[in-house]
């Protein structure tokens, strides 16, 4: 073919027209890769997060805001004539939830599964007497020692906390464990603990023997104990509760339908999806994600109309400069249509040069953004709606009345620490191609309407 | 083959008008050898592009073969050129980044010939004006004698009916002047060809059947004479 022999000469002996061309549009494409990288990094990190909050599988976390009503009764303590070991197990942060709600919620329209948990503090705490026997030192308070506790459904763990988790010692829940004292650790509070296989771990006064060690995968939000649901409700003193229903929708478009038939089923309770707990998380994650959103999206628009004006001056200016070439042809009796063509495919060989370019350089600037990103962390409540400050201390010195404290239950806000893998997409590729050779055809545009109105007398009349 | 009657052309540039041509009737007949000559500026170039359907007259009529050329859609005008008109010019305007065998090519490009044909057909042509070993020559790498060859070739290439050469030796050396003329005149022996040649070059013009001068806008014929030059040499 005429046309791409012709093409081959004018891109090798037009060299640096063709170079500065490809590039701009080079490094226009590669930013919008790198920014597109970063941006769907940004939002798999952010995925990432919000399943290792609720657990694989769990599309909606329903759980009921902390009141008086829905609350827990409560411990209340108060100093004795003699020291006291207390040892309870709470659901401080959040409200409760009947079990036989759970059903229900695996009933309603768009729900495939919905399983409950009941998620709860063990507060070890020694409890000084009222009165310091004489000659004693008066006692010093000692802040209580909180274990996170989750009870689980052991005949079915997903959706919910352990569906990603994998047992690093001993075995997993079963159904045979539904009412047994048995208990999982989790690997790192076992060891902070010194807590073994086959030993006992004490929840509110009761022992559990130990059948397995877990480790959720990294930046979950892991339980330091899990029991068996029954059992956590028996020993916590809330028989038929539970606090957090995990539930999987029929597929990924009804998550929303699921959620809103919830919510008519239980209208107090806070339905979470993806979408809301993702509105909901800040820190350095969330606002990278919006950086890489907003910014990026108009760092990519401003890099990209630069190039296409860069690589359509060049091109005017190429033709300016190719007027009595182009008048020659006209000449030898080449139709417009022909000239044009001709113009058009330089200029789409060098768009594709740019595409071919800036995909390198997009990959080479996803590596780079994915080595220098620092990590970032993600903040979230765990359980949306619930008050911050949730564990009540009650102290009484020598008589005094007593008085209470509050404090921030330990686990109510997570933060998640994950790092930026800015992944180059199949999708981010082919739109940057597109871009590219987009832009070379707007240049090849322009230069082919100033081709087009060259008269070819002129073109001809010209000395160079 | 031409009949010119009452050719105007005027240019119009910065509000200022150029009558390049005032009132120009010539006929050409097959076969003929029309040397035009004349100081610079008077419409010599702008009668040339009227003859080769480059451009349109502001008034008058160009028939080529008793079909005016100014009632011609752009698109009759482009096939025209294609087929029956090659052009020669003073700055040989050969295509820079093709080579040699290449520039003669694209004078079939918009005729429908195989790229086969095209090809055996360019080196041949290139042959028949003593380029065969400079084919894959870029026009750079070329004498100014040698690229006018090209040039000429390119215009011959496709058996036009009409050459139409535009100071072809004004930027050569007297010698490689009269070859490249030489060159012309056989090729216009030996084909059915109809010349057309603007030159500023006495003893070129006299060499020609008829000479006509342009002098602002106006053309003189004189009379045909017996082609001394030609005879001589
Ligand atoms: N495209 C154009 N626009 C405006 N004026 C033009 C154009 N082409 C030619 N002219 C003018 O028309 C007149 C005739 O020009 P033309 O090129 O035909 O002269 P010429 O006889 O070929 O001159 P030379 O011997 O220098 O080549 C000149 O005054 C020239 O300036
Ligand atoms: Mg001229």
């Amino acid at each position: 073919m005429f046309v791409t022999t012709y093409l081959r000469r004018e891109l090798r002996h037009r060299k640096r027209q063709a170079v500065f061309t490809a590039l701009g549009l080079a490094v226009a494409i590669g930013t919008v890769i790198s920014v597109a990288s970063a941006s769907s990094g940004a939002a798999k990190a952010q995925s990432t997060v919000l399943k290792s909050l609720y657990g694989v599988g769990t599309d909606i976390s329903v759980t009921v805001p902390w009141s008086k009503e829905t609350g827990a009764p409560g411990h209340m303590v108060q100093p004795g004539d003699t020291a006291q070991q207390l040892d309870f197990l709470d659901s401080p942060a959040m409200g409760l939830l009947d079990a036989s709600s759970v059903p229900s919620i695996a009933g309603a329209r768009g729900v495939s599964a919905a399983v409950g948990a009941l998620i709860l503090q063990d507060t070890k705490f020694d409890m000084p007497a009222a009165q310091p026997k004489p000659g004693q030192p008066e006692p010093q308070m000692t802040p209580p020692k909180q274990v996170t506790v989750d009870g689980v459904d052991p005949a079915r763990t997903r959706p919910g906390p352990l569906a990603a988790a994998t047992v690093s010692a001993g075995r997993g829940f079963g159904a045979a464990d539904t009412t047994a004292d048995v208990a999982l650790v989790s690997t790192n509070y076992a060891n902070a603990n010194s807590l073994h296989l086959g030993g006992t771990v004490t929840v509110a006064k009761h022992a559990f023997t130990i059948v397995g060690l877990v480790d959720v995968p990294q930046n979950a939000d892991p339980r330091d104990v899990y029991l068996p649901l029954a059992r956590a409700q028996a020993v916590g003193e809330l028989s038929g509760k539970v606090n957090t229903v995990y539930v999987t929708a029929t597929s990924a478009a009804d998550v929303d339908t699921a959620a809103k038939a919830i919510k008519a089923l239980q209208p107090r309770a806070a339905v979470t999806t993806a979408d809301s707990l993702a509105k909901a998380v800040t820190g350095s994650l969330a606002d990278t994600a919006k950086l890489a959103d907003n910014l990026g999206r108009w760092l990519s628009v401003a890099v990209l109309a630069a190039a296409f004006a860069m690589a359509s001056l060049l091109t005017i200016t190429s033709v300016s400069r190719r007027v009595r070439e182009f008048g020659t042809l006209k000449a030898l009796g080449w139709p417009t249509r022909r000239v044009t063509g001709q113009i058009m495919a330089e200029a789409a060989a060098t768009g594709a040069i740019g595409a071919a370019l800036g995909v390198g350089l997009g990959f080479a600037g996803a590596a780079v953004i994915t080595r220098v990103a620092p990590a970032l962390n993600a903040s979230v409540a765990s359980s949306p709606g619930s008050k911050p400050v949730q564990g009540m201390i009650i102290s009484g010195d020598q008589g005094q009345a007593p008085t209470t404290q509050g404090f921030d239950a330990p686990d109510s806000v997570h933060t998640i620490v994950v790092h930026l893998t800015a992944a180059v997409t199949l999708g981010a590729v082919v739109l940057a191609v597109a871009l590219a050779l987009a832009g070379g055809l707007i240049a090849g545009g322009f230069g082919s309407w100033r081709a087009a109105r060259m008269r070819p007398a002129e073109a001809l009349a010209r000395v160079e | 083959m031409y009949e010119l009657t009452t050719v105007t052309k005027d240019y119009v540039r910065d509000d200022r008008r150029v009558l390049a041509l005032q009132g120009v009737s010539l006929t050409v007949d097959d076969g003929d050898w029309l040397a035009v000559q004349g100081p610079t500026g008077q419409g010599k170039s702008t009668l040339l592009q009227l003859l080769g359907a480059l451009s349109r007259p502001t008034s008058g009529t160009v028939k080529l073969d008793g079909q005016d050329l100014s009632q011609l859609p752009d698109a009759s005008l482009t096939r025209l050129r294609a087929e029956s008109i090659g052009f020669v010019f003073q700055f040989f305007n050969l295509l820079p980044t093709l080579t040699a065998q290449e520039n003669v090519e694209a004078a079939l490009v918009p005729l429908k010939v195989s790229a086969k044909e095209r090809r055996r057909r360019a080196a041949q042509t290139l042959e028949s004006v003593g380029l065969a070993d400079r084919a894959a020559h870029l026009p750079s790498e070329l004498s100014g004698g040698q690229q006018q060859r090209v040039a000429i070739a390119r215009a011959l290439v496709k058996e036009p009916r009409v050459l139409l050469a535009d100071e072809p030796t004004g930027n050569l050396d007297h010698d490689t002047a009269g070859e490249i003329i030489a060159l012309l005149e056989a090729r216009w022996r030996e084909q059915a060809l109809t010349v057309v040649l603007v030159t500023h070059d006495n003893a070129i013009a006299q060499r020609a059947g008829r000479v006509a001068v342009m002098r602002k806008g106006r053309l003189t014929v004189t009379p045909p004479t017996m082609r001394q030059g030609v005879a001589e040499s």
